[in-house]
C-alpha cells in the first residue's frame, strides 16, 4: 500500500464504513485488499451510483482506471475499477449482466476515461452501453463477426480474408 | 536444387586474373555476369525495418556493435519499401496488419525477398488459431527463409541471412540459351527461359 496522500486521508475501514452508509445501491461493500473495497451493484442502479461516488465528500472516486468484462458462462459481469485520489483507495464494482440482454448504462459521461473501456467491452464481449456517444468497435475491424472473448465464440472465416 | 547443395561462392573461386604481361599489376579480372551480379546483390541486401513484436528487439540487437550485421553488408535498414529488397518480418502478424504488410511488400522493387523471423511470422507461433493472428506471414506473401525461435537470437537471424545469400547467389542474370535463341515464346523450353521472357524470377 502506498503512503496516504494528504492529511485528509481516511483509513480503508473508514472508507468501507462510508460506503456502507450510501444505502442499498452498493451491496455488501467489504475490504478485500489493504487499499481496496469490493462491492456488488445492480445494473439498473449503476449510473446514479457512479454520479454519487464521483462526488462523494472526502473520498471522491475521480478516476475510472479500468472496466473489465467477464464471461461466467451463464452470465456476464462488468467490473469497474475506480480510484480515489483523496483517500488513496480503490473501489471495485461488480455488476451482473444477463446473457440474454447484455445491456448496461454508460458511465462515460461521469468518467470520460470509461469511453474507450466500454468500447473494448462491447468489442470483445458484446456488452452494449446505452447512452454511449460512439459505441464502435475499438480493436477489431468494423465488419468483424462476433465478440471473440465470449466463451461460446466460434471464429468465422469472414473474419480472416487474408488466411 | 536444394539450398544445401549450394556452396558459398567466393570471389577467389570465380574471378580470374588473366596473365596480361603488359600490365604492371593484374588490374583486369574476368568472371561471369551471373557471378558478379549475384555476388554484389547477395552482399548488399537492404533490409526493410519490419519489427512487429519482441523479435524486433533481436533484429535491432543484431544491428548494433555486439553482433553487427554490417559484417554481411546488410546493415542499412531502411524505413521505406522503395529502398529495400529484403523484408524481415520480425514478429506477430495480426489481421489488421496483414493488408498493410501485403501493400508494403508489393511496393518493394524486384528482385525482393522475405524472411519470416520467429515462430509468429512462421506459423502464428503461440497465437496459432487465435481469432486475430494470421497463421504465418506466408499466408500473405511468399517467404524465402524461415527462422525458428521465440524469439530467435541474432546468431539465428544471421544464419537465415546467410541461407538467403545462398539463395540469391543461385539466381541467374543471363538468360539460358533457349531464351536467347530466336524462337517464339511458346517454344522456350525451360522454366527459367519462360520466366526470363516473362520478366519474373524463378524461385528454387
Amino acid at each position: 500500500m502506498l503512503p496516504a496522500i494528504g492529511s485528509a486521508a481516511l483509513s480503508i475501514d473508514a472508507v468501507a464504513a462510508r460506503l456502507a452508509d450510501l444505502g442499498d445501491d452498493l451491496i455488501d461493500p467489504r475490504v478485500q485488499e489493504p487499499d481496496t473495497v469490493v462491492a456488488v451493484v445492480a445494473g439498473g442502479r449503476l449510473h446514479d451510483l457512479a454520479v454519487a461516488l464521483r462526488a462523494l465528500d472526502g473520498i471522491a472516486y475521480e478516476s475510472c482506471n479500468f472496466i473489465a468484462a467477464v464471461d461466467y458462462g451463464d452470465r456476464f459481469e462488468a467490473v469497474y475499477h475506480l480510484y480515489s485520489f483523496a483517500s488513496n483507495t480503490y473501489l471495485e464494482l461488480h455488476v451482473d449482466v444477463p446473457r440474454d440482454k447484455p445491456v448496461l448504462a454508460t458511465v462515460s459521461d461521469v468518467w470520460p476515461a470509461a469511453d474507450w473501456h466500454e468500447r473494448e467491452a462491447w468489442d470483445m464481449m458484446g456488452i452494449r452501453f446505452e447512452g454511449h456517444p460512439d459505441l464502435r468497435r475499438i480493436l477489431l475491424s468494423d465488419d468483424w463477426v462476433g465478440h471473440p472473448l465470449r466463451k461460446d465464440y466460434v471464429d468465422s472465416v469472414e473474419n480472416h480474408p487474408h488466411a | 536444387m536444394g539450398l544445401t547443395d549450394l556452396d558459398f561462392k567466393t570471389f577467389a573461386e570465380h574471378v580470374h586474373y588473366p596473365n596480361i604481361s603488359q600490365f604492371e599489376r593484374p588490374n583486369v579480372v574476368t568472371t561471369t555476369v551471373d557471378f558478379i551480379f549475384s555476388w554484389a546483390r547477395s552482399h548488399s541486401v537492404f533490409p526493410f525495418t519490419y519489427g512487429l513484436a519482441c523479435c524486433a528487439i533481436e533484429m535491432l540487437s543484431s544491428g548494433f556493435a555486439r553482433y553487427d550485421v554490417a559484417r554481411y553488408g546488410m546493415e542499412v535498414f531502411r524505413p521505406t519499401p522503395r529502398q529495400c529488397d529484403l523484408m524481415i518480418v520480425a514478429g506477430t502478424v495480426n489481421e489488421k496488419m496483414a493488408p498493410v504488410l501485403k501493400l508494403l511488400y508489393e511496393q518493394m522493387a524486384e528482385p525482393k525477398w522475405v524472411i519470416a523471423m520467429g515462430a509468429c511470422a512462421t506459423s502464428g507461433g503461440p497465437f496459432y488459431d487465435s481469432y486475430n493472428v494470421v497463421n504465418g506471414v506466408d499466408k500473405i506473401v511468399p517467404v524465402d527463409v524461415y527462422i525458428p525461435g521465440c524469439p530467435p537470437r541474432p546468431e539465428a537471424l544471421f544464419q537465415g541471412l546467410l541461407e538467403l545469400q545462398k539463395k540469391i547467389q543461385a539466381m541467374r542474370i543471363v538468360p539460358p540459351v533457349a531464351a536467347l535463341a530466336d524462337a517464339p515464346p511458346a517454344a522456350q523450353a525451360t522454366p527459367e527461359a519462360a520466366a526470363f521472357a516473362a520478366g519474373t524470377k524463378v524461385r528454387s
